[in-house]
């Protein structure tokens, strides 16, 4: 046992004081920082000039009110978003004015025009022509200032009075009230859940291809100056590679604590919302059993390699599978309760991202979290004893790599 | 006392250990001998417990080999290399750490070490910073910081200057004279000459010979003499007392037919060419190595 400890103590004080371990315990978080920030930064930015829009309008009828609504909109210092001009002449044909309006598109006067069709009639059509699909914003806009009035001309025509026209205008939102067992009741916010997931998933992936390739590397390292056989004639295979894991584990443990406490201060900001932190203790839980089950794995694998080529290669095969879980945040978002879901979030490999993940969009119940816990703590075990076989033989391996049916050998050898 | 017993280590489709047995008592260093790839690295891992073998026993004074044996041997592996990143006596007491030496105690002796070597400068340096010769006096200081009943040096002098090998030489010594086991392979036969009172010799994976130095000797002793001369001495070769010659320019090794006499032979020889140095000479390790390998190579 004392051995184990000396190990993991090695392992953990060696590299904690590497530049790499510093290096990525403030970029891995300021890269999702950065990743969750900027999206929302980008189209929050104010329009900064006014845009011509032309309309064409046969009819008449929406001209004057398209004109005032859109006269609303402003721009940071005052000015209109929109000045709408009338494109229209009554004696040319539509068929002619759309070929005048689409030139002064493309000779950049105008930077759109709405032209609308068979207006008076229950056909009426509207649509936007422009050099580019317009802008999300500007179009909703649009949109809404059109049906306004077209339900103003109806009212006007069947001498509804005109306050209803704010009541119809009106909808009631639906807002989504998560229930949770301690009855507290949470708003679910598609966002937040969506970045609270993936914040959890991302950190644990980059944690584990990390440090991953941290171990792979060492291991390398001690393959090839030969330290392994200084290291194996001091003790046995098992405490070695206990050791490794309890090390890296707990150099994850101190990880994840300094992101704990700069998330703690970042709390209730744009960057890191509250809901993050709904079902923290077991989303830990299940973030370190993945960490520590991944590990194990690394160290079997990473006891095969005998080139930091092949390491490299080695952890880039592994990151796809860690990859596998963000793929599905979207689909497990609209549909939690789906059939490969569930079974995912059994399966070792991907059941720690995608129980986090379940944690984050619905109450699960007790005895599912005790039970994937359970076989999580059970996979690692198992994990820990297939590596420990192919740790054995393949860290006095040199040379080349073993094929599969060599590894399935050395499986079987006792 | 070590004792190992019809060791026999198979891989794919070579055998590297086939049936080897051999007994090493404290206070003798024990040398391995052998030409690349005779065995002598898979012995030394199978008895180091780090390669298990396919059967043969090992046994430390009379008990089989247990994971607490780990604590008393000591090993320095032919191929050196440290952990290049981190301080020289990190290294170290992680090292003594694994052999259960209390930090403090093995702070101590890495210190007392450091100072017998004279790098004790180097004690909070990388080991990346060190010349390639001190960190193998680090790798060496690894081997014998705790103080190990049983002492396995794989091609110990090898990678150090004159000065630093008549060191490491005296430091194996040292340890000879407290008694401890030590196993010494090298295919330095010179070294190996001097240190080594009992020899096994291995071609092979199998035994060529095991025993002491002095019986190898006069086993394989042959008849040679050595001469020193002026002239051409091109005609010994072809001389009928001859049965090989290592010649070169005023310099030549001639063995002789076993039953003739050297003297006899000088006195032929002293009438063609001046002689200047003629000696009669024991058999050296090496030649007796070389000669012996390739009898064995051409059976």
């Amino acid at each position: 046992m004392k051995k184990i400890f000396e190990v993991a103590r090695w392992e953990y004080v060696e590299k904690i004081k590497t530049k790499t371990f510093i290096i990525s315990l403030i970029l891995t978080p300021a890269i999702l920082i950065l990743f969750s920030i900027a999206p929302t930064m980008l189209t929050d930015q104010e329009v900064t000039h006014t845009k011509t829009i032309g309309i064409v309008d046969t009819s008449g009828l929406y001209i004057k009110g398209m004109k005032d609504k859109l006269s609303q909109y402003t721009i940071e210092d005052g000015q209109p978003n929109y000045i709408v001009i009338n494109l229209t002449s009554k004696n040319r044909s539509l068929e002619d004015l759309k070929k005048s309006a689409d030139k002064d598109v493309i000779n950049e006067k105008i930077e759109g025009y709405m032209l609308i069709e068979n207006a008076g009639t229950d056909s009426v059509s509207l649509s936007f022509r422009s050099k580019s699909l317009g802008n999300h914003k500007d179009v909703s806009r649009f949109e809404t200032a059109f049906n306004e009035i077209r339900i103003k001309i109806r009212f006007d025509k069947e001498n509804i009075k005109p306050y209803l026209l704010d009541y119809i205008s009106q909808s009631v939102e639906l807002s989504q009230i998560k229930i949770e067992e301690s009855g507290r009741e949470t708003t679910h916010d598609f966002l937040l859940t969506f970045f609270s997931s993936f914040i959890f998933i991302m950190l644990l992936m980059m944690m584990i291809l990390y440090s991953g390739g941290m171990l792979i590397r060492s291991l390398v390292e001690e393959k090839s100056n030969r330290l392994i056989e200084i290291l194996i004639s001091s003790c046995t295979t098992n405490e070695l590679l206990s050791g490794k894991i309890l090390g890296l584990s707990a150099l994850g443990l101190t990880q994840i604590f300094i992101w704990i406490m700069i998330g703690i201060s970042l709390t209730g900001t744009a960057v890191v919302p509250l809901e993050a932190f709904n079902n923290i203790l077991p989303i830990l839980v299940y973030f370190i059993l993945g960490f520590v089950f991944y590990t194990s794995l690394f160290v079997g694998i990473g006891s095969v390699v005998t080139s930091e080529q092949e390491a490299q290669q080695i952890t880039t095969y592994l990151s796809f599978l860690l990859v596998l879980p963000i793929i599905f945040v979207l689909p497990a978002l609209e549909n939690p309760d789906a059939f490969y879901i569930k079974i995912l979030s059994y399966i070792p490999f991907t059941l720690p991202s995608f129980m986090m993940l379940r944690l984050n969009i619905s109450p699960v119940p007790l005895w599912e979290i005790l039970s994937t816990i359970l076989i999580m703590i059970i996979s690692i075990y198992l994990m820990i004893g297939f590596s420990a076989k192919i740790f054995r033989i393949g860290i006095l391996s040199y040379g080349k790599r073993p094929t599969l049916k060599e590894l399935s050998q050395w499986l079987k050898e006792k | 006392m070590l004792v190992v017993k019809n060791l026999r280590k198979e891989y794919k489709n070579v055998v590297a250990v086939d049936n080897i047995s051999f007994k090493v008592d404290g206070g003798r260093i024990f040398g391995i001998l052998g030409p690349n790839g005779a065995g002598k690295t898979t012995t030394i891992r199978t008895v180091l417990n780090i390669i298990k073998p396919d059967s043969g026993q090992i046994t430390f004074n009379g008990k089989p080999i247990t994971n607490e044996f780990f604590n008393i041997i000591g090993y320095l592996p032919e191929e050196r290399g440290l952990y290049r990143k981190s301080k020289v006596i990190d290294v170290i007491l992680y090292f003594a750490g694994l052999k259960k030496i209390p930090r403090k105690k093995a702070y101590s002796e890495a210190k007392c070490w450091l100072q017998k070597f004279e790098i004790e400068q180097y004690i909070d340096k990388r080991i990346e910073e060190l010349s390639k010769g001190n960190q193998q006096k680090i790798q060496f200081i690894i081997s014998v910081i705790h103080n190990p009943k049983l002492l396995i040096l794989d091609e110990p002098f090898a990678g150090f200057d004159p000065i630093n090998q008549i060191l490491i030489k005296e430091m194996i010594l040292s340890f000879v004279t407290s008694g401890k086991i030590i196993i010494l392979s090298t295919h330095q036969m010179e070294t190996a000459e001097k240190l080594c009172p009992d020899i096994l010799l291995m071609n092979k994976g199998k035994e060529v010979y095991n025993g002491t130095l002095n019986n190898l000797k006069r086993n394989f002793g042959v008849n040679t003499v050595k001469i020193e001369f002026d002239g051409d001495a091109e005609f010994i070769g072809s001389l009928p007392a001859v049965k090989n010659i290592d010649r070169y320019s005023n310099y030549a090794e001639v063995q002789l037919d076993e039953d003739v006499d050297p003297s006899e032979f000088l006195k032929i020889l002293v009438d063609k060419i001046s002689i200047k140095h003629f000696s009669v000479l024991e058999p050296t390790l090496n030649k007796i190595f070389i000669d012996v390998i390739k009898q064995t190579q051409t059976q």
